[in-house]
């Protein structure tokens, strides 16, 4: 075998391997990447515990379907998976208070793990659902939680987790709605420095006979994302 | 008229008559020459409808089946109900399998012979691919030989794929939240990589040189059940692509070791999954069977179990190991099936069943798994390395009390998996003990290598170099493997990256390293072609050097507490992954090289003679081209094949002396004469 045979031949095979990882790469990064991030919108300060911090929002909405959420015309590969919408990939600023506002339309049944049925983690340890303030809702109907969980790390710690109580199955459908009127859930919590978080739902809302914790609960995008602190 | 008349009647000595370069005078080999005399029947004639059939029949029939078997399923079963679209996807899956079995042909046998029409000789001699060309390579072809090249192809297809899923996730890795492949797919590439390589490494060793090597190492004409060996291969062809779909219907999002209860809620890709692994073990207990039957009953005169070479050794105990191994694996296979189609409880605590069942299932094949894969990826350096030392091996005794020593100890340390899992707390001690026991065996064979080498006039070929990276790697893997076997170690470590380095540096360091060195040495052999050297150094190089860079790496990262399987990673592990999907690179670039050299070497490489390494097993007595029948005079084995040394020359480099003899010490079936004592062989 001459030399320069084997180098042509040894480079081309190289540049041909790469092209096919490149490829497929490409064609899986534009079918699997996450969506883009939906940031909070900073308004202003708010007096904390930790002193005056800046005041973050984000609206967010948890739908029986994917037809109202950010996968795609007619929901997506499975419209009727339960989704959050308008995004699963969420960013908010650090050393902030940030209050998030949910409208929970879809239903729900008793949550497998009780412990998701309080509030934890929020200023005050409390929510406000259609207005009340409220620490805890009942296990028997919760729809679903918004559960944000820290990997071990050297971040911040950051947990908080908010069960959204459930619609009740006979609700009429709101005019000019596909849905129910939802419960509207608001909460505040403080962020403390930059770090990746993941948040779930922690009601088994997915797909699969057993435990219902497959499709979209085991799928991200659905019921949940990532959780970014910057 | 025996092989013995004709040689007397064509006028070549009886000594000559094993190599077709004899020839009767009219031009004709002895196998040809046999043919003309009826001593071998032909293929003329034969085949009958198997004429017709091939890989693309094969294809057609399965897609044809795999159609009906939806339209079918999906026209009766209600499939907006999860439980029922697993069903469809099952029996499609399952109709492509059986589809493509009829297609290549398996089914004509059996078919024939249940019709009172059994298979004559020269439909047999189709069956062996004789005149067939390169055809029969894509054909139901009984001659271990095509079937050996077979694995061979189909093992570097599925290494092929599996790296490629490897690049993809190292790239992903390459820095904290690339976001490069989303969360979805990155776990699905997880255990589509991990069970692909899984596979790929189960079959590296025993399939191509189990099948082509092992049956003429030992003297035979071909394995006990040609048939079964053509099967076990096309399986493992039918499997494939439904391990493939699965990437299509949602992906593995469990990782390759598919634990309950998340197995249990997956996509319909875990049914992908469950079919393909249910196909393999059919495969492997079909190959098993036949490679242990081949050694205990085929072997040559005189081989006695003192003489067998070591790797038949290495082969047997781990096809042996396979055979209880790898229903475990199927059981929990089908187990899951029935909870995810039939409502079934097996995996489910709160239907009555249990998750450790199936991690008790799964782990029971898992561990004896890494033997099955190692045992003869080392067994197979073990063969060489007297070659290339030019010394017998050390303590052959010794390396044969190693390898029963693992096999046994294997089946008693699966627990030492679920030390974290809460399952019988009780027994992590004992598991602890058994798993730290191993070491011991294993040890034994470090010695034998070692011992073989010390002092030995080594010969430095690729085949070589790759005994000295076994060592270093496996050494690695070795050590860290008893940290992870101490129960308070796990505990801290269990679910790391640490735990991913420490199984790469057994199952790639060792076993694809010495799969490699295999490849070196018998890639003459197989293909009549010399692999080139100076690329495979230059492969080797870049391959084993970005292994210890990449998975150093990650033993570092593992250390500090990054979790594997995860597709993202805080910025205190940045820079160790870096340099880990860096290495990981090097690796790809490497094996991209041998893949070159292979391919290049097999069209174009140097004519490799009979014997280019001067081994003595009998493998290399045989003539290149090896004819179908292998020997035309079965050998009688008079000594073990590791008597290199005193008076025996130190091989030339093949370049130089492309003619060097084998001497195999053996004579032809009720002959008193030596072949060593001819002048050599006329390659």
């Amino acid at each position: 075998m001459d030399a320069r045979r084997t180098l042509t031949g040894g480079a081309l095979t190289v540049l041909g391997g790469a092209l096919v990882v490149t490829l497929t790469g490409i064609v899986l990064h534009r079918d699997g990447a996450e969506a883009a991030a939906l940031s909070a919108t900073v308004k202003g300060t708010a007096a904390t515990s930790r002193g005056v911090l800046p005041h973050a929002f984000l609206k967010l909405a948890t739908y029986p379907d994917s037809m109202a959420g950010a996968h795609g015309p007619g929901g997506g590969v499975h419209p009727d998976w339960v989704t959050y919408g308008p995004t699963s990939a969420l960013k908010v600023p650090a050393h902030s208070l940030v209050t998030i506002t949910i409208d929970q339309y879809d239903g729900g049944e008793t949550i497998t793990n009780p412990y998701f049925a309080t509030v934890r983690g929020t200023v005050g340890g409390t929510m406000t659902v259609d207005g009340k303030t409220l620490t805890k809702t009942s296990p028997d109907a919760v729809g679903h939680t918004f559960t944000i969980h820290a990997a071990p790390s050297n971040q911040d710690p950051l947990f908080v987790s908010v069960p959204l109580p459930a619609v009740a199955e006979d609700a009429p459908v709101a005019p000019n709605s596909d849905y129910p009127a939802p419960h509207v859930v608001t909460f505040s919590f403080i962020t403390g420095g930059p770090g990746e978080y993941v948040w779930n739902c922690e009601y088994p809302c997915g797909d699969g006979y057993y435990a219902k914790f497959g499709g979209a609960m085991s799928s991200r995008g659905y019921m949940s994302g990532t959780f970014t602190v910057s | 008229m025996s092989s013995a008349e004709l040689a007397s009647r064509s006028g070549c000595k009886r000594t000559e008559v094993m190599h077709d370069d004899c020839r009767t005078g009219k031009g004709d080999t002895m196998s040809e020459a046999m043919v003309k005399h009826g001593a071998l029947p032909t293929a003329e004639g034969g085949g009958g409808s198997m004429r017709h059939l091939n890989a693309l029949t094969a294809v057609a029939g399965g897609v044809a089946l795999a159609a009906l078997g939806w339209l079918i399923s999906h026209h009766f079963m209600q499939t907006d109900d999860p439980e029922t679209s697993d069903q469809v996807v099952l029996i499609t899956l399952g109709c492509w399998a059986v589809g493509f079995m009829a297609g290549i042909g398996a089914f004509a046998g059996p078919f024939r012979w249940l019709l009172g029409n059994d298979l004559t000789h020269a439909d047999e001699m189709h069956l062996a691919g004789k005149d067939q060309g390169v055809g029969r390579y894509f054909r139901f072809t009984t001659d271990h030989k095509v079937v050996g090249v077979q694995y061979l192809i189909v093992t570097m297809v599925l290494l092929a794929v599996g790296g490629t899923l490897a690049m993809l996730m190292r790239t992903n890795l390459i820095v904290p939240h690339s976001n490069f492949l989303g969360p979805q797919t990155y776990n699905s590439l997880v255990g589509l990589h991990g069970i692909i390589m899984v596979i790929a490494t189960i079959i590296m060793v025993t399939g191509p040189f189990g099948n082509f090597i092992l049956p003429i190492m030992i003297g035979a004409r071909d394995m006990a059940f040609p048939r079964l060996n053509a099967l076990s291969l096309w399986l493992l062809v039918a499997a494939v692509p439904v391990l493939l779909s699965a990437g299509f219907m949602g992906g593995i999002p469990t990782g390759w070791s598919a634990y309950a209860p998340l197995a249990d809620q997956a996509t319909p890709g875990m049914d992908g999954y469950l079919m393909a692994i249910v196909i393999f073990a059919i495969s492997s207990a079909v190959a098993g069977a036949n490679i242990t039957t081949t050694v205990l009953t085929m072997r040559a005169r005189g081989m006695t179990w003192t003489r067998t070479p070591i790797f038949v050794y290495g082969v047997v105990a781990s096809v042996g190991l396979a055979l209880p191994a790898l229903p475990m694996f199927m059981a929990a296979q089908v187990e899951l099936a029935v909870d995810r189609t039939m409502e079934g409880q097996f995996f489910i605590a709160s239907g009555g069943g249990s998750p450790w069942l199936y991690q008790n299932l799964f782990w029971l094949f898992g561990h004896p798994e890494v033997y099955v894969i190692v045992i003869p990826a080392v067994v197979a350096l073990m063969e060489l390395t007297p070659v290339f030392a030019r010394k017998p091996l050390y303590n052959f005794n010794a390396a044969v009390l190693g390898i029963v020593g693992i096999v046994g100890l294997s089946i008693m340390v699966w627990a030492h998996h679920m030390y974290a899992s809460g399952w019988a707390p009780d027994l992590n001690g004992p598991f602890m003990l058994t798993t730290e026991m191993i070491s011991v065996p294993t040890g034994v064979l470090f010695l034998v290598v070692i011992g073989t080498i010390w002092r030995g006039r080594i010969w430095t070929t690729v085949a070589m170099m790759s005994v000295y990276a076994m060592l270093w790697n496996f050494i690695i893997g070795g050590v860290t493997g008893i940290y992870l076997s101490d129960v308070p170690a796990d505990y801290a470590l269990h679910g790391s990256m640490f735990v991913t380095a420490h199984f790469h540096y057994t199952l790639m360091g060792a076993g694809l390293t010495g799969a490699i060195g295999a490849l070196y040495y018998w890639f003459p052999k197989m293909t009549g072609r010399m692999l080139s050297e100076r690329v495979g150094f230059v492969s080797f190089w870049l391959v084993q050097i970005g292994f210890n860079v990449t998975f150093l790496g990650m033993f570092a990262v593992g250390l500090a507490g990054q979790p594997r399987r995860v597709f993202t990673y805080p910025h205190m592990f940045a820079t160790g992954n870096f340099i880990s999907t860096i290495g990981a690179y090097f690796i790809g670039i490497g094996m991209l090289i041998t893949l070159y050299n292979v391919i290049s070497s097999w069209r174009s490489g140097l004519v490799a003679p009979a014997n280019p390494w001067g081994g003595k097993t009998l493998e290399w007595a045989v003539p290149n081209p090896i004819p179908l029948a292998n020997f035309e005079v079965l050998p009688v084995v008079i000594s073990d094949a590791y008597g290199y040394g005193e008076g025996d020359p130190q091989p030339p480099h093949w370049r130089a002396d492309p003619h060097s003899p084998a001497t195999p010490e053996l004579v032809p079936a009720g002959a008193g004469t030596t072949i060593s004592d001819t002048e050599g062989s006329p390659q």
